[in-house]
């Protein structure tokens, strides 16, 4: 008996990962399938942390002042409130709209024009820029290495003694991918806990006919890319996809974005150029600018009365989602950083 | 008893299949430019009579090893690739394990890294994306980095960063390369530099950073100056 159990302490001590406790991924109910591939990046419960502690530390930045939650809070659905162009460091403005950050294992492609292709590499694209976090990523990973504090961590999540890039990378998306809106008022309806008023009723019925061919339910988004037909700025001239693919047919396209907890997600579009819905819901009815590239959609006038637009509002708020945003899961680690080598 | 015996049995027969059938091939990849057969990342080497250049950042990646008999593949590298890097001079050494016998006439690889992989997400080893060659703003590795200085270009301090990837049609920069080896043993391949860098525009083409025709056009060049050391005796 004895030895059974020295054999599997040794088994235990060896594999590194025995005492890691594996955390299990739910899709919520009537949800499709997700297309993160769990298989290359099994989650366990301490990677989670780590990489909420990485997206929470300014260590990524080139001067240790930004932080990805600088951009991203979670009061606000991970966007980033008030700002239409988000700042990094040395107060250097870029030119898009920080995204919402929720239910990114339902994602394939990442960034207004779809620049990035896989979850486990968004991270490079802030960290890199400039205008953002304006650091190197091999620099990240030696930062991360000297510190004794990350070592532990490291070692716990993945068995890995040295820090790879790998795992910095991967742990970051372990703690994106838990960060899942599924419990808004919509969602308790579907789930027959409760009933829309005859307003957000209404707003359904017209948000179905008018809007879910693009912001397709449950994810409130097609992630699909479209040209909403918003007049091009003659300061920031951003192109859309087309910087990325080079075909012509995604001139002025952006990716669709969710309208889950939009609510709390403003300023809106991908130039952070509507502040209030109400804004959005006119562009849609009076602002829509041809162009060849149009979307099908929005090719025909949308027409809406003043008592609809409110309708469609009053539907849109039953997308907030407070457990979601006022979850201590996915806030500031003050426990974490307590003990945080960059205190 | 009968368990040790059993387990005993395993061991040997894992060992066996493990170790036993397998010999080592080598590789060896030289970097030349004229009758230079070696690169100093801080010599200047001379083109022409007129032109000179320096080279401070050669890296690219080699990928997808498959050896082949009379143009039949008969065997691949699993997880293959390798990052070159002329500060590095191990990285132009690399060792093949391939089952003991093999007969081989060819090698192919790849310049570069592929679209599936280039889609993979965090990768580790020589992907690992904190070795620099993997682009931030737009997903994708660079397959090929030379950087250096020339008189051919007319920049600040005559620099040229030349940073040659892109996975995604029309602009998918990877390259095929296959080579007459002869069974020679180590497999020792030339990357001719000099015969490359005439190809390239300097005094046009001193700034790549994106996927794009340009690129394409560099990688086919670089792919053209790959060599065997010794060629075949027919």
């Amino acid at each position: 008996m004895r030895k059974v159990i020295i054999i599997a302490l040794i088994l235990c001590l060896t594999s590194g990962y025995a005492f890691i406790k594996s955390y299990e991924f739910t899709v919520p109910e009537n949800w499709p399938k997700p297309v993160y591939n769990f298989n290359k990046n099994p989650p366990n419960f301490t990677a989670i942390e780590l990489g909420r502690n990485l997206f929470y530390d300014p260590i990524l930045s080139k001067d240790n002042t930004i932080s990805c939650a600088s951009c991203h809070l979670q009061y606000t659905a991970f966007t980033h409130v008030d700002h239409a162009l988000s700042h990094g460091i040395n107060d250097r403005i870029g030119t898009r709209n920080a995204p919402a950050l929720m239910n990114l294992a339902w994602q394939r492609q990442f960034m207004w024009d779809g620049a990035i292709n896989h979850l486990d590499v968004q991270a490079l694209a802030p960290i890199n820029h400039p205008d953002e976090m304006g650091e190197s990523f091999d620099s990240v990973v030696f930062k991360l290495q000297k510190s004794k504090y990350y070592k532990k961590w490291f070692l716990l999540a993945f068995n890995d003694s040295n820090i790879s890039g790998e795992h910095t990378l991967k742990a970051i998306s372990q703690f994106m991918l838990t960060l899942v809106s599924s419990n808004s008022k919509y969602d308790s309806v579907k789930r027959h806990q409760s009933k829309f008023t005859a307003q957000e009723k209404r707003g359904y019925q017209l948000f179905k006919i008018n809007c879910s061919s693009c912001h397709t339910e449950p994810l409130f988004s097609s992630y699909q890319f479209e040209n909403n037909g918003l007049p091009i700025s003659n300061e920031l001239k951003d192109s859309g996809r087309i910087r990325i693919t080079h075909y012509l047919q995604d001139a002025f396209k952006f990716k669709v974005p969710s309208l889950r907890n939009i609510e709390f997600s403003y300023p809106y579009m991908h130039d952070g150029r509507f502040k209030k819905l109400s804004e959005v819901l006119n562009h849609y009815t009076q602002g829509i600018q041809s162009s060849e590239t149009l979307a099908a959609q929005l090719r025909k006038p949308m027409a809406f009365s003043a008592n609809e637009k409110v309708d469609i509002i009053a539907f849109l708020l039953t997308l907030t989602d407070k457990t979601f945003l006022f979850n201590p899961k996915f806030g500031y680690p003050k426990k974490i950083f307590n003990t945080s080598p960059n205190k | 008893m009968k368990h040790g015996i059993f387990l005993f049995l395993c061991c040997v027969l894992i060992f066996n299949t493990i170790f036993a059938q397998s010999s080592i091939v080598k590789i060896q990849i030289k970097h030349a430019i004229g009758d230079s057969k070696t690169i100093c990342t801080d010599s200047i080497y001379r083109l022409n009579q007129h032109d000179s250049i320096k080279i401070t950042t050669l890296r690219y990646y080699i990928s997808g090893i498959e050896l082949l008999l009379n143009n039949q593949s008969i065997w691949i590298e699993t997880n293959s690739f390798h990052l070159i890097d002329i500060s590095d001079s191990s990285s132009s050494f690399f060792a093949l394990k391939l089952p003991q016998n093999t007969q081989y006439n060819q090698i192919k690889f790849n310049l570069g890294i592929d679209s599936i992989t280039s889609n993979a997400g965090a990768l580790g080893g020589d992907l690992d994306p904190s070795k620099g060659m993997y682009w931030s703003w737009q997903s994708g590795y660079i397959n090929l980095k030379l950087e250096g200085k020339s008189n051919l270009c007319k920049t600040n301090n005559q620099l040229f960063q030349l940073h040659l990837g892109g996975y995604l049609y029309p602009y998918s920069a990877m390259q095929q390369i296959v080579l007459n080896t002869c069974d020679q043993m180590p497999i020792c391949i030339v990357f001719d530099l000099e015969k490359w860098i005439q190809k390239i525009p300097l005094d046009l083409q001193h700034h790549i950073m994106s996927p794009s025709n340009n690129s394409v056009l560099i990688s086919k060049a670089a792919a053209q100056a790959f060599r065997i050391c010794t060629p075949c005796e027919k």
